[in-house]
């Protein structure tokens, strides 16, 4: 799980960012949180100390090259004044129950917490329930990767979605985490914390965005150049004991984001975890997913659609670690890749010999639009239980010449037909998004993008 | 339920029984008539799957004493597949996938099984789709499951609605839901119930095994009896479901460990 | 494994008799004069003494492979018998001069050849041991221009035809045993199917091994011309001895424009004992050449037998359009080890593979899947599917996979599938739980897990192969 990096070569770089982690003011957030964070800061620090920015000689990161990160300069990011206008980013049905960031700093002018019940939390970190959190925030294996630890060591606030026993809660929550990329090259570094008690039920939207533009991916309109920005994200998910969490989450940062993120997931037993990924924004992008089975009779599904261009790349290494029996995992994992772009998938399950009767299928499809799109993926399957069914595929295709030509003969022209059958390849992850809005909102980005 | 005079469907006495050498059942007893429906509740590891096996013939698991009669036969004597075509049905907990072989050929061959045993003619693959046709409403199933193989690729709750689907056909007259809402949300869980309720009728008998008291809002049971150290510790209506929900099992384990002190 | 597993699997061989028959047979060991002692009793031409030759002298030079999932004692290449016939005329004319022994050890094995009893639609060359003692409608087969015989017979009648294809799919050097084969082969079929004739019928060998201390090694040559067609099949049994004997075979396909070739195997040689002992080892070069446009091969093997099977059955495909497939199920016992799988070489425009592989693996067997597909840079449009299915029983069985693949062509689509399961007892309770005895429930396990092969097979043999399997798995689930 952990990543093998080779100790101490860019030693200076990440100090650097570390620096940049806001101070914790006990003012505004309370001596009894302060001190508790410091704790949890003072934990990964020296584990950052230790590592440096990974390079393409590390396993874990051969397909991902980070030197052009290692070209920017971050300064913290701040908060804004005037706040951001987000109303194309807000979600109908979560319109309630929503939590915003603004560059890592929780903007409650922006959110809206009336819809949530009582007795479920939604609201942020600074809140007094310090003895509940204190078990589950960053409590998850897998804090040792370089990204994970500085954001632990970075650790100020948080996005808290707290559901109790027995609730099954309608509305959807909506974490929103917004950039406003300035002029200077900023790093913030947002956390999630969700926690579903046993039998509860759960849907929630993280979503990491950039902000202002008039339309997603497009914001060069204005006429204005941002500069780059770098997201370090990372989400905390506790499954209870038969409990349920429908988990999408959106990535649409800037053309010129760094994008890391990671979202780890421990499950009890006969838990259920739902997660549908998409990666649309950044420069460089990567989602690592690690799900960690506590207990038997799990059910872990997860949904992934990637769409890139131009000189995008975008990185989703996933783990499924199963150490109990009556698992089931299912994982289908497309990419759409353009003109010079690069996707990476490494998929890997973890089948130990107590994972018995475990049901495991992944399939990674990659539909590749031009000769100098590039895709790399790789399944892992470790299997060391002998009563298992375990299945694996992988497809890298391109858009099928007679289909087009098929489509042409009815009439279409040749852009049209290339985007519904982009459209159609996408489909299948879209439509597993939890809400319709959202939805609809993804479908429009994949079709609106002709890729050329 | 009036279910005074009623035919006895199950009884167990004393029951002990083994896995590798470490007993697990340690005295059950039980009796259950036709048309009741008895829920047992209990802790992780109070052997209530254990128990679940033991009715239908699992091999690993050694009987070591103790009596089942089952519609006055010995139950014990007899082989898992005679136990399944004398009409005594479990919902798998786990529901295993079976590659290669369709839900439809499985079932038909389990429910021809079962009609040549009660000495019927069997039925023919056209006169068999007609009749699981029927019987797919009863779990709100689409006919597409049938030519998929059994269980393979389906999502939890699907595999628990197939193993209802497999119940509705083989109308047993005791059916053994094993935890069969565990990792259920909370619309497979009604669809799974109602399935169950359907099914229920004056003629059968229903165990239905479970660890979270979520069920027996949906389920409604005669009896309720509560499973602790390979025994029946207490017994009781509905409401002591509701008191276990509220209270959690220490209790009454406590009180159980007091006993044995006495 | 339980013991219902146990008794399924463990079915006694019914092909392990032997045949008690005067022999022709040469003394132990290798070495030229060796060969040229089999060339003239075999009254070879000229080209074909020299072919040997070169092949066993590259043979020297060569080391066995060791990169198969299998382990086995070093083999005493000295040690081994390379020619042994059953004394008899030197030439048949027709099947009442061939010895009824000979005969009636084809009818217990199922393979009647006697006119009355044969199979209608399926010509026959029956062999044993080194030679091939009887071939059955071959003037039936004559009358369409197609030739099916013995490749001794080949060699007399057709040598140009022979000097021209033979070692032009597998050259002499490809591998050990390819060489070891090239320099000793004794018999084999011959098959050649002229320009656009569709053969009227199934052709079949079927291969004997009876001597105990013999190596067999036979050569199989199929040529179709153009826009022809034919469907061959092969069926191997050899009696049970304690020693292991080695079965090194080469077949060589070559397929013109427009020609379609479907070879299919039974292969159910000894495979020793419950406890290892004894068996064939089957080290085993096939390889198909889709030389012209539109051309196909496609394999269809069924393994149960061998205590060690090595064995890759490919396809290059060179000809644009042309189509290669290999449809496989193998299944290991006891002590059994089978490394095998397939090479599909795409060379030409729009070329199309298939492989699906079904591995069953049971006792303390290893059963590996070993394929590799290769994308050339001229092979625009290509595409392969791929689909490697194991399936344990019990537990102490292992199964592998190891897939290669090679693309150095952007335009070609591959698609890859895997899965492992296993019939265990808790599989098994399902089925008993639901009514379903054990028997039925194995059965149904197996044929549904290989139907997509069994498919593949011509009819008579399909039900053959199940029937086989069941026979194979008979006692090993439980």
């Amino acid at each position: 799980m952990t990543t093998q990096v080779s100790p101490k070569r860019e030693v200076g770089y990440l100090s650097e960012l570390l620096q940049q982690r806001p101070s914790l003011d006990v003012q505004a957030i309370g001596a009894e949180t302060v001190a508790w964070l410091q704790e949890i800061r003072d934990r990964s620090t020296p584990i950052v100390r230790e590592l440096a920015i990974p390079t393409t000689r590390d396993e874990e990161w051969r397909f991902t090259d980070l030197s052009s990160l290692l070209k920017v300069n971050f300064a913290a990011a701040k908060p804004t004044s005037p706040l951001p206008d987000i109303s194309s980013l807000v979600l109908p049905e979560a319109a309630a129950s929503r939590l915003v960031f603004v560059n890592g700093f929780y903007a409650p002018e922006l959110s809206s917490v009336a819809g949530i019940p009582e007795g479920v939390f939604a609201g942020n970190l600074w809140a007094n329930e310090i003895p509940r959190w204190r078990d589950y925030l960053a409590k998850l294996p897998g804090g040792q990767e370089v990204f994970s630890a500085l954001n632990t060591a970075s650790l100020t606030d948080a996005a808290v979605v707290w559901i109790p026993k027995n609730r099954s809660l309608e509305v959807p929550i909506h974490l929103l985490f917004v950039s406003t990329a300035g002029e200077l090259p900023t790093v913030s570094q947002p956390r999630c914390l969700v926690v579903a008690e046993s039998g509860s039920a759960v849907t929630v939207i993280e979503e990491y965005a950039v902000c202002p533009h008039p339309q997603p991916l497009s914001h060069r309109r204005g006429g204005q150049e941002y500069a780059a920005y770098l997201t370090n994200a990372v989400t905390e998910i506790w499954v209870g004991e038969n409990a349920q969490v429908t988990h999408a989450r959106m990535q649409r940062e800037g053309e010129e984001a760094f994008h890391v993120g990671k979202t780890a997931i421990a499950q009890a037993r006969h838990s259920r975890y739902t997660c549908c990924a998409v990666s649309l924004g950044a420069k460089v992008s990567r989602h690592n997913l690690e799900i960690f089975q506590t207990g038997e009779g799990t059910e872990t599904i997860l949904n992934a659609l990637t769409k890139i261009a131009g000189e995008q790349l975008a990185d989703t290494h996933s783990t499924i670690a199963l150490n109990h029996p009556y698992g089931t995992a299912r994982q289908v994992h497309k990419c759409i890749v353009g003109d010079r772009a690069h996707a990476v998938f490494n998929g890997k399950i973890l089948v130990p010999k107590p994972a018995q009767l475990t049901d495991a299928g992944q399939l990674s499809r990659t539909l590749l639009l031009s000769p100098k799109a590039r895709v790399d993926t790789k399944p892992q399957l470790e299997i060391t239980a002998d009563n298992v069914k375990c299945a694996h595929g992988a497809t890298v295709s391109q858009l099928e010449t007679d289909e087009i030509f098929y489509l042409q003969s009815r009439g279409l022209d040749a852009d049209s037909a290339r985007n519904l059958l982009i459209n159609a390849f996408a489909t299948e992850i879209v439509d597993r998004i939890p809400i319709a809005s959202l939805r609809q909102t993804i479908s429009q980005i994949v079709r609106s993008n002709p890729i050329s | 339920m009036m279910t005074e005079g009623s035919e006895v469907i199950l009884s167990v006495r004393d029951l002990t029984a083994e896995v590798d050498g470490t007993p697990i059942l340690k005295g059950m007893s039980l009796e259950i008539k036709a048309g009741e429906i008895h829920a047992i509740m209990g802790p992780n590891g109070s052997g209530k799957s254990t128990f679940s096996k033991v009715l239908a013939g699992h091999p690993a698991y050694e009987v070591t004493g103790g009596e089942v009669i089952f519609q006055g036969q010995n139950l014990l004597e007899m082989e898992p597949e005679e136990r399944a075509r004398s009409g005594v049905f479990l919902a798998f907990q786990y529901p295993l996938e079976i590659p290669g072989v369709s839900n439809l050929d499985f079932l038909r061959v389990a429910y021809n099984s079962r009609r040549k045993h009660q000495g019927l003619e069997e039925l023919d693959a056209f006169d068999f789709d007609e009749l699981i046709q029927e019987k797919l409403d009863v779990v709100k199933m689409d006919s597409a499951f049938l030519s998929r193989s059994v269980n393979e690729g389906f999502s939890g709750g699907e595999k628990k609605r197939n193993e209802i689907l497999q119940m509705a056909i083989l109308e047993p007259k005791l059916a053994i839901l094993d935890e069969t809402d565990s990792g259920l949300d909370i619309d497979a869980l009604k669809i799974v119930a109602n399935g169950v309720n359907q099914l229920a009728n004056p003629e059968n008998a229903m165990l239905v095994i479970t660890h979270y008291q979520r069920l027996l809002n949906y389920i409604i049971p005669d009896r309720v009896h509560v499973m602790a150290n390979g025994r029946i510790i207490t017994s009781g209506t509905k409401e002591l479901a509701l008191e276990l929900e509220a209270r959690g099992y220490d209790w009454l384990l406590e009180a159980e460990t007091a006993e044995v002190a006495v | 494994m339980s013991a219902a597993v146990k008794t399924l699997v463990n079915q006694p061989y019914k092909y392990g008799f032997v045949t008690t028959i005067e022999t022709d047979t040469i003394p132990r060991g290798l070495n030229e004069d060796v060969i040229r002692l089999i060339s003239s009793k075999k009254n070879e031409p000229e080209f074909m003494l020299e072919f040997r030759l070169r092949a066993y002298r590259h043979w020297l030079k060569m080391t066995e492979p060791t990169w198969p999932h299998v382990t086995y004692p070093a083999i005493d290449y000295q040690d081994i018998i390379y020619y042994s016939a059953p004394k008899q005329k030197a030439k048949k004319n027709s099947l009442d001069e061939v010895d009824p022994a000979l005969l009636e050890t084809f009818e217990k094995l199922g393979i009647p050849l006697s006119e009355q009893k044969r199979l209608t639609n399926v010509a026959v060359d029956a062999i044993f041991d080194s030679v091939s003692i009887a071939t059955t409608f071959r003037e039936k087969l004559a009358k369409e221009g197609v030739i099916f015989c013995s490749i001794s017979e080949a060699l007399h009648e057709y040598p140009e035809l022979v000097q021209k294809y033979l070692g032009s799919v597998v050259p002499i050097a490809d591998n050990y045993f390819a060489a070891l084969n090239s320099a000793v082969f004794s018999d084999g079929s011959f098959v050649y199917i002229p320009k656009g004739v569709k053969c009227p019928m199934e052709l079949s060998t079927y291969f004997r091994i009876n001597s105990g201390d013999t190596g067999q090694f036979e050569r199989t040559l199929i040529v179709a011309e153009e826009g022809s067609h034919v469907s061959y099949l092969e069926g191997c049994t050899a009696p049970m001895y304690d020693s292991n004997q080695l079965h090194a075979a080469v077949v060589e396909l070559v397929a013109l424009d427009n020609a379609e070739i479907k070879y299919s195997t039974v292969q159910n040689w000894y495979a020793g004992d419950e406890n290892g002992k004894g068996g064939i080892y089957n080290f085993v070069t096939k390889r198909g050449l889709c030389q012209g446009v539109n051309s196909k091969i496609s394999w269809t093997q069924v393994e149960t037998g061998s205590a060690i099977t090595w064995k890759y059955p490919s396809c290059v495909l060179v000809g644009d359009n042309s189509v290669g497939e290999f449809y496989s199920v193998a299944l290991t016992n006891n002590y059994q080890q089978a490394d095998t799988g397939t090479k599909m070489v795409h060379i030409g425009k729009n070329t199309r593979s298939t492989i699906i592989s079904k591995g069953i693996s049971a006792g303390h067997s290893k059963n590996s899947y070993r394929g590799l597909v290769k994308m050339s840079p001229k092979a625009e449009g290509a595409r392969n599917y791929s689909q490697c299915d194991s399936m344990l029983i019990g537990d102490n069985a292992q199964a592998n996979t190891f897939p290669y693949i090679q693309v150095q062509n952007h335009t070609a689509k591959l698609e890859h599938e895997a899965s492992t399961s296993k019939i265990g007892e808790d599989q098994l309770f399902y089925f008993t739980q639901r009514g379903i005895s054990q028997e039925d429930a194995v059965s149904m396990m197996i044929s549904g897990f290989c139907k997509d092969v069994f498919n593949q097979l011509p009819m008579e043999f399909a039900v053959e192969a199940d029937r086989l399997l069941s026979l194979k798995l008979e006692g090993s689930v439980g």
